[in-house]
């Protein structure tokens, strides 16, 4: 089974987010501010990332550059979840390193969709 | 009334001449030394010189006279009227030897007269020409009065003139209008000890709190802490005390009941009823300008607090909505994962209200949307991505994507086709948001088996048909357009009502707009969004007939090949 990590400090959130991916068949792990967010990921080697922006300590838009600038972990796609529709188009692309972006208030099922998208292809 | 001195050395004549001027109102004086000539001559500043012609060196003398006294009248007598041809260009007047005493009498008066006459008209003509400097200074000095607001300035440009003017040794103004505390400003002639400027500063405080009497003065002045900026022209020397013996001049400078501060003045020689004139003018003509100044300054304050305050008011909204996204995200997920059925069947009365809850998070997130979009476009931060587009399109997605819900409700959607349109330069997802609003509105407010039309024509400005209240807007429209309009069968909207529609946040007054609820920032945001197409919007309307909603873009006179290229 295809791990997924979620980061947010957003609590509500990442639970709606679990339930809805475990019930796909993922299984989730959760982390509620980025500096345990980059630890796990480190630790668990997920296949997909879904990360906040909004975080405090370390933001998303940092973890994603980490992690995209390492070699071992460049491969792994990451959402990026935003409250900022505006910020959308500037969060995909080189400079994050983000592969998709979600704006709040979103689908859960189109979030779904995606993900099975980049883990199923 | 006449000084008169003879040159000779004959002493027959010095006799003659004697007797007839040795009285008054004459004052004679006879030289009979060639050497003594020229002392004499500055000594008794002649009003008339007689040579003799026999004297020696005349030419000389004359000549040499004539240059240190041009404007004293030379006689010469002569014998019988002859003279040397370059001597005459000095004379004017001539004797000659039997000339009786009366005619001598004469030609002397006669040249005392022209010479008294010359003197006054000169000194007239120095008055006029000191009238006009002043007033030459008066003018320069009221148009920098006219050309500046600041205070600072306009307070340099009154000191100045009245230097220019009246050539001050010393001015002390004191100034409430160009910093935040009281100023002395101090423009000296000369250096002045910290004791003459200790005894100047209570001077000042003086006078200014004996301009107010017995009421309380504007402003309070603490002598100890009074900043003092001085001037000094020369500063090698010194002003004494005795300053205060020089002859001064006060002014207060204020209009109405607005005081700026007041000024005194010190000069040495006493100033005339003139000079005063002019102080008086000068110290006037500045509070005018002070107080546009002030005026200027407040309203500069006030635009910068309200610009600060839009501001606040655009980041808030922003800082607001962004805010309110994540739990109505956290609210619908959950509604979501509920109604999926995924946590156990729900009754068919459960689902009823979940899917209210579920509408009216929609509806919650639109408003959100719809305020973050105007925070945006009034701050300038809405990107625009313009290409050649054609209209239909927009119409085609805006008539698919709603055709369901006005099924819903029972209303027909229909969308006319115009054949060969010309392609506009536009923003197709803000036209496609333009539009939803339009026919959303119109989906809104018109009852069940009604008709909703799309159409779409080609039109030129001058051909734009808007009610009254609306030409303002159209008139500013040039050139070519596509015009696209919204009708429905609606409630319609009353003519007073048409143009509030597009004001934010304006819901008009009407029970059934109320019901069907709404930002109220759907027009406000159309209207914006057309302007930075160069385009607009607008709507007539018949109460319980219908409303027909317009918006107009231009034609893109940018061919299709130059965007490529660009791109």
């Amino acid at each position: 089974m295809k791990k997924i990590l979620i980061v947010d400090d957003e609590q509500d959130i990442v639970e709606s987010l679990k339930f809805v991916l475990e019930s796909a068949d993922y299984i989730c792990y959760c982390a509620y501010n980025g500096e345990d967010g980059l630890k796990l990921a480190k630790e668990i080697m997920p296949d997909l990332i879904i990360l906040d922006v909004m975080m405090p300590k370390i933001n998303g838009y940092k973890i994603s550059r980490l992690l995209k600038y390492d070699n071992k972990y460049k491969n792994i796609p990451i959402f990026m979840i935003t409250a900022r529709s505006q910020e959308g188009d500037k969060l995909i692309g080189e400079e994050t390193g983000a592969n998709e972006y979600i704006t709040k208030p979103f689908d859960l099922s189109e979030v779904v969709e995606k993900v099975k998208q980049y883990l199923e292809a | 009334m006449g000084n008169i001195l003879f040159i000779s050395d004959r002493l027959e004549k010095i006799q003659q001449y004697s007797d007839i001027f040795n009285k008054k109102p004459y004052n004679f004086t006879a030289i009979s030394d060639e050497n003594a000539v020229l002392e004499a001559a500055e000594l008794n500043s002649p009003d008339v010189i007689i040579f003799d012609y026999k004297f020696n060196n005349l030419k000389k003398i004359i000549k040499n006279l004539k240059s240190i006294n041009d404007s004293t009248a030379f006689v010469l007598l002569t014998q019988n009227g002859e003279i040397e041809q370059n001597i005459t260009k000095y004379i004017n007047s001539f004797l000659t030897e039997d000339l009786s005493e009366n005619l001598i009498l004469s030609t002397i008066n006669v040249n005392l007269k022209t010479k008294q006459s010359l003197e006054q008209l000169s000194a007239t003509n120095k008055n006029l020409a000191d009238s006009l400097y002043r007033l030459n200074v008066l003018y320069s000095t009221s148009s920098q009065f006219a050309g500046s607001l600041d205070k600072e300035k306009l307070v340099n440009y009154m000191i100045d003139g009245m230097d220019k003017s009246l050539s001050f040794d010393l001015t002390c103004t004191l100034a409430f209008c160009t910093d935040t505390e009281p100023v002395l400003l101090l423009n000296s002639l000369y250096e002045l000890s910290d004791e003459l400027i200790s005894a100047i500063k209570l001077r000042a405080a003086l006078n200014y709190k004996s301009l107010f009497e017995d009421k309380t003065p504007p402003f309070e002045i603490d002598i100890e802490k009074l900043k003092v900026v001085k001037t000094v022209k020369y500063p090698a020397n010194r002003f004494t005390f005795n300053l205060f013996r020089y002859d001064n001049m006060f002014a207060p400078i204020s209009l109405g009941d607005n005081f700026f501060g007041c000024i005194e003045i010190f000069k040495e020689t006493p100033f005339t009823s003139d000079d005063a004139t002019c102080f008086q003018t000068i110290a006037q003509q500045v509070s005018l300008p002070l107080k546009s100044a002030t005026l200027y300054q407040e309203i500069m304050e006030t635009n910068s607090k309200l610009e600060k305050l839009e501001r606040l008011k655009s980041e808030f909204i922003s800082i607001v909505s962004h805010e309110l996204r994540t739990p109505l995200t956290a609210i619908k997920n959950s509604l979501d994962i509920l109604s999926s059925g995924k946590c156990g069947e729900i009754n068919d009365s459960g689902s009823k209200f979940m899917s209210m809850a579920q509408r009216n998070v929609q509806r919650l997130s639109g408003i959100i949307n719809d305020l973050l979009d105007l925070s945006k476009i009034e701050a300038g931060k809405m990107d625009y991505h313009f290409t050649n587009m054609n209209i239909h399109s927009v119409i085609e997605y805006v008539r698919f994507a709603l055709s369901g819900v006005a099924k819903e409700k029972g209303l027909n959607l229909i969308a006319e086709e115009t054949a060969n349109l010309p392609e506009i330069y536009a923003d197709s997802q803000r036209l496609e948001q333009v539009l939803t609003n339009l026919v959303s509105n119109a989906i809104k407010f018109t009852p069940e088996g009604k008709n909703i039309m799309i159409r779409s024509h080609l039109a030129r400005a001058e051909q734009l048909n808007a009610p009254e209240c609306f030409k303002e807007i159209v008139k500013k429209l040039d050139g070519e357009y596509i015009v696209v309009c919204v009708e429905d069968q609606g409630i319609g909207i009353a003519e007073k009502d048409l143009l509030r529609a597009f004001d934010k946040f304006a819901q008009i007054e009407n029970s059934l707009s109320r019901k069907v609820g709404g930002s109220g920032l759907g027009l406000p945001i159309a209207k914006q969004l057309l302007e930075a197409h160069n385009g607009a919007i607008w709507c007539d309307s018949e109460i319980n007939k219908g409303s027909r909603f317009y918006f107009a873009i231009p034609v893109s006179k940018i061919p299709a090949e130059k965007i490529l290229v660009s791109n």
